[in-house]
């Protein structure tokens, strides 16, 4: 009951504030607030309740959403973080925009979200997966009526709609090998081919939406939508998704052997390449989008080596940090007017409470022990550690270079500006109901560090149900630590110095900003031959299929032409020549009537003769 | 004898015919047809039909008188003096006739006739008469009537004016509404104008 | 006397008259040799009687209606000979071919 509740609710409400349009606007924000409320409520009592719920959908397969410990820890999460940047979303999205629009498309993609992360079937999961998908594309395009923004949202939509085509190809083999259902949590147990196709092409899902090597560029993009959509989509829910997927199908993963090494790779490979990406960033959104990219990599990597402990933990802890440092900088993009880390130079000084949270948030996505997100990475690492020394590097280098980013940003915006600008422009102030969510995510983004403790570590390993997390020797610990603090302290006074020098940033490499030339080799490899193939097919229509209905109907009318010159003229000949016959037969047969009696005696002997020998001849 | 006076009646009853159409004079012509008719009626009356070669030789002297009056009306040639050419299609007509006369003597030869039935003793003009009177009755109703068609439709295409040529189609008006003046009679003379 | 030669008479007669109605122009002679023709006829029934069937008068009856054949012929060929004389002056069978064609 209270997870339909928690589902249904949302998608009511969503349901109601879409029809109505722009005539709910006004009551668009309360009453999105009043059902993120509740449904943080429902949240926890089903995290506790461990319910199930199922409806009859296909013959065999029923639409089926459970709760286990993963999915409860998910549902939480995702509950307090849509109720944050639900709050956040009622200043920022202001009155004239189309907030009915707004807030209902957020309440269906809560909705889905919550759908995904309980679903117990592969079915039941592409539904809400693709709804999530449908509805990221319309928050990414909410402005659509600006140039450009409707194209990112394009992007994002078809980049993520193309990986999904390995969800179906996974459903298609599941069925195939008469998994009882679809049933994600017996994956592992089907036949092998099937079962290896059909977790590769899950996982290729998971890696398309979670913005893995090569699909990242779509979240470039995606940063053209509203700051409550970053915060929420593209932190905690949707790109969390493919990473909570790849979580959930862990053992299926260990199972086949080989697709564990690989997922890991694409992992720890993302986490250090979009970390250099998100390094080299001039725009504070972007180098978020990059950092997003880069520690839904830890994730994927955590699911590929087995570590689910430390994959579950990443994922709560990135979600409050990462949300966080969306909003405050959704917040200063309303209020000052820009994105650009330069022109953001001293924000953090005249927006305290802002710059505060933002600071916190920064250093606990630096990974600044006891930070959350450095007892995360700690516990993905101890569970990479024993699968692959390389691994383990690459993963420690990605740590370091998260450790950069963030102290570039933290530089950046408490560095006082190079001259006073003038009152009107740096002086925007931000709403309250916007600063209101940030300091709880602050105090979750510390707090939650809390997890890796041992005895609440156990507790959470049991949640999850799986085997105690193997914990690494000391001197891991205190190396990631000391790299950490290193290369913050190190980073923030570079930037600080360069800034203060020549108003420049550091590491502002062309090809790293520009997201490793992801999408123009996209553009190269699929796009381009796709579009060439279309225009072939175009010309083919035109040239031949269409041809070949106009040609048709001209060999019809040369045919008939032929047809009428040869063969009607030999039919008209013949009529005429049997109509020639009779007339010339009728001229003849006027020729005996002459009129003279004596011609006709004459004819009349020779009838009576030829009658007489008849009649002879006969008898 | 009778064999005799057959050949020779015969022969010259064809003879006759022939001369018919060979003289130029028109009364030797009707003259020479009666006497193929006398000719031919003889071998009739051998035979024992004395009734019928009666009648013939009578009927055919009348008609031949009429047609002689008729023939000198019409052709004008009493003595063949004027020689004309009344044949056409001579040689297609000899040939047919030829034709005609040796198929017909032919078949009268080889048929196998039936032999002649019993004999009766009676008068055959006795039993012409009561068979006409009896059996035969309608054959000679019908040749009366005939007869009085013919008379009457002689009559209608030889005259030249009748009684609606003179009064038209109302034969009571009167005076009569003529289109020829001056009376009875045909085309106009020369006499009383009115 | 036998039968075949009357009836060689006869077609000789019959012959003859044919010849006539067919290669004379005037319509009297025409009518001569209608005549003839039947006086072939005629000759033809009486030898069919008293060789054939003395014992019934049928064939007689064939002679009278013959005769009146004949006596018709005459009657109606001058009638319509005067009504052409009247009319074209003419007593020639060639022209009176107004039913031609």
């Amino acid at each position: 009951m209270p997870l339909v509740l928690l589902v249904m609710l949302p998608a009511a409400a969503a349901v109601v504030l879409l029809l109505r349009g722009r005539r709910t606007d006004a009551a668009a924000p309360a009453i999105a607030v009043a059902v993120a409320v509740i449904d943080l409520g429902l949240a926890i009592v089903a995290a506790i309740a461990r319910p199930s719920a199922e409806v009859t959908a296909l013959n065999s397969i029923p639409g089926a959403v459970a709760v286990d410990g993963l999915a409860a820890i998910a549902m939480v999460t995702v509950a307090a973080v849509f109720l944050a940047v639900v709050v956040f979303a009622c200043g920022d999205i202001g009155r004239g925009e189309a907030r009915s629009r707004f807030f209902g498309t957020m309440l269906l993609f809560v909705a889905a979200m919550f759908v995904t992360v309980t679903a117990v079937n592969i079915f039941t999961l592409l539904a809400a997966w693709e709804i999530m998908g449908a509805t990221s594309y319309a928050l990414i395009g909410f402005w659509w009526s600006e140039p450009g923004k409707a194209r990112s949202g394009l992007i994002a939509f078809i980049t993520t709609r193309s990986a999904d085509v390995g969800m179906y190809v996974a459903a298609g083999a599941a069925l195939a090998a008469g998994a009882a259902g679809l049933n994600l949590a017996r994956l592992d147990e089907v036949a092998g081919g099937w079962r290896d196709i059909a977790l590769a092409g899950l996982a290729l899902a998971a890696l398309g939406k979670s913005a893995q090597l090569p699909f990242s560029f779509w979240l470039s993009h995606a940063m053209a939508g509203p700051s409550p959509v970053s915060a929420l989509l593209h932190s905690a829910a949707m790109v969390a998704a493919g990473g909570y997927l790849l979580l959930r199908i862990e053992p299926g993963i260990t199972a086949t052997g080989w697709l564990g090494p690989v997922v890991a790779w694409i992992g720890a490979l993302t986490a250090l390449l979009l970390g250099a990406v998100a390094v080299a960033q001039r725009d504070l959104k972007q180098l978020l989008a990059a950092s997003t990219c880069s520690q839904i990599g830890f994730i994927v990597l955590a699911a590929g080596v087995g570590g689910v402990a430390g994959g579950a933990t990443q994922f709560v802890a990135h979600a409050a940090v990462k949300s966080l440092l969306f909003l405050v900088a959704g917040a200063w993009l309303a209020a000052l007017g820009t994105k650009n880390l330069l022109r953001l130079r001293g924000a953090a000084r005249t927006h305290p409470v802002a710059g505060i949270t933002f600071t916190v948030g920064a250093l606990a996505l630096g990974g600044l022990p006891p930070l959350s997100i450095w007892v995360a990475k700690d516990q993905i690492l101890s569970a990479a550690l024993p699968a692959s020394t390389a691994l383990y590097t690459v993963g420690l280098a990605a740590a370091a270079l998260s450790a950069a980013y963030s102290a570039k940003a933290l530089a950046v915006i408490w560095t006082r500006p190079a001259s006073v600008a003038p009152l009107d422009v740096r002086a925007g102030r931000i709403p309250v109901s916007e600063l209101l969510p940030l300091p709880a995510l602050a105090i979750a983004a510390t707090v939650l560090g809390v997890l890796g403790v041992p005895p609440l570590a156990a507790a959470w390993s049991r949640t999850l149900g799986t085997p105690d997390a193997p914990t690494s020797p000391p001197w891991e610990f205190a190396m990631s630590a000391t790299l950490a603090v290193t290369v913050i302290v190190l980073v923030v006074w570079w930037q600080h110095r360069r800034l203060t020098r020549s108003d420049e940033l550091v590491a502002d490499t062309a090809w790293l900003r520009d997201w490793l030339k992801m999408e123009a080799g996209i553009d190269v490899i699929v796009v381009r031959p796709i579009r060439a193939l279309s225009a072939w097919c175009s010309r083919f229509d035109d040239r031949v299929l269409s041809q070949a209905v106009t040609t048709v109907g001209s060999a019809v009318l040369r045919l008939s032409r032929v047809v009428n010159a040869r063969l009607e003229w030999a039919i008209a000949a013949a009529v005429a020549f049997v109509a020639d016959g009779a007339r010339r037969l009728a001229t003849a047969a006027v020729r005996p009537q002459t009129g003279l009696l004596h011609q006709y005696y004459d004819q009349a002997i020779v009838g009576m003769a030829v009658l007489v020998a008849v009649f002879i001849l006969m008898r | 004898m009778d064999a005799i006076a057959f050949g020779v009646c015969s022969v010259g009853s064809i003879a006759a015919g022939i001369t018919v159409f060979r003289v130029a004079s028109m009364a030797r012509a009707t003259f020479a047809l009666l006497a193929s008719f006398v000719l031919a009626a003889v071998p009739i009356l051998l035979l024992g039909l004395t009734y019928l070669g009666v009648l013939v030789i009578l009927m055919m002297v009348m008609e031949m008188m009429i047609m002689v009056v008729f023939m000198l009306m019409y052709m004008m040639n009493p003595a063949g003096l004027m020689p004309m050419k009344m044949v056409h299609n001579n040689r297609v007509s000899t040939i047919v006739a030829a034709v005609v006369f040796v198929v017909l003597a032919v078949g009268a030869t080889v048929t196998p006739w039936p032999h002649g039935g019993r004999r009766s003793n009676a008068d055959p003009t006795k039993a012409l008469g009561l068979d006409v009177m009896g059996p035969h009755m309608l054959v000679m109703v019908i040749i009366g009537l005939v007869l009085f068609a013919t008379m009457v439709s002689a009559i209608v295409l030889a005259s030249a004016r009748g009684r609606y040529d003179r009064y038209g189609d109302d034969l009571r008006v009167r005076p009569p509404q003529d289109p020829v003046q001056g009376g009875l009679g045909g085309r106009r003379r020369g006499g009383l104008q009115r | 006397m036998i039968l075949s030669l009357y009836l060689i008479l006869a077609a000789g007669l019959f012959a003859v008259g044919l010849y006539g109605l067919l290669s004379q122009q005037s319509i009297v002679m025409i009518m001569m040799g209608i005549e003839l023709a039947i006086n072939g006829v005629i000759v033809a029934a009486a030898a069919v009687w008293y060789f054939i069937v003395p014992g019934s008068p049928d064939a007689q009856t064939v002679v009278l209606v013959a005769m009146t054949a004949m006596a018709v012929e005459m009657g109606m060929g001058f009638a319509v000979t005067t009504a052409i004389f009247r009319a074209r002056d003419v007593d020639m069978v060639d022209s009176a071919s107004d039913l031609k064609g």
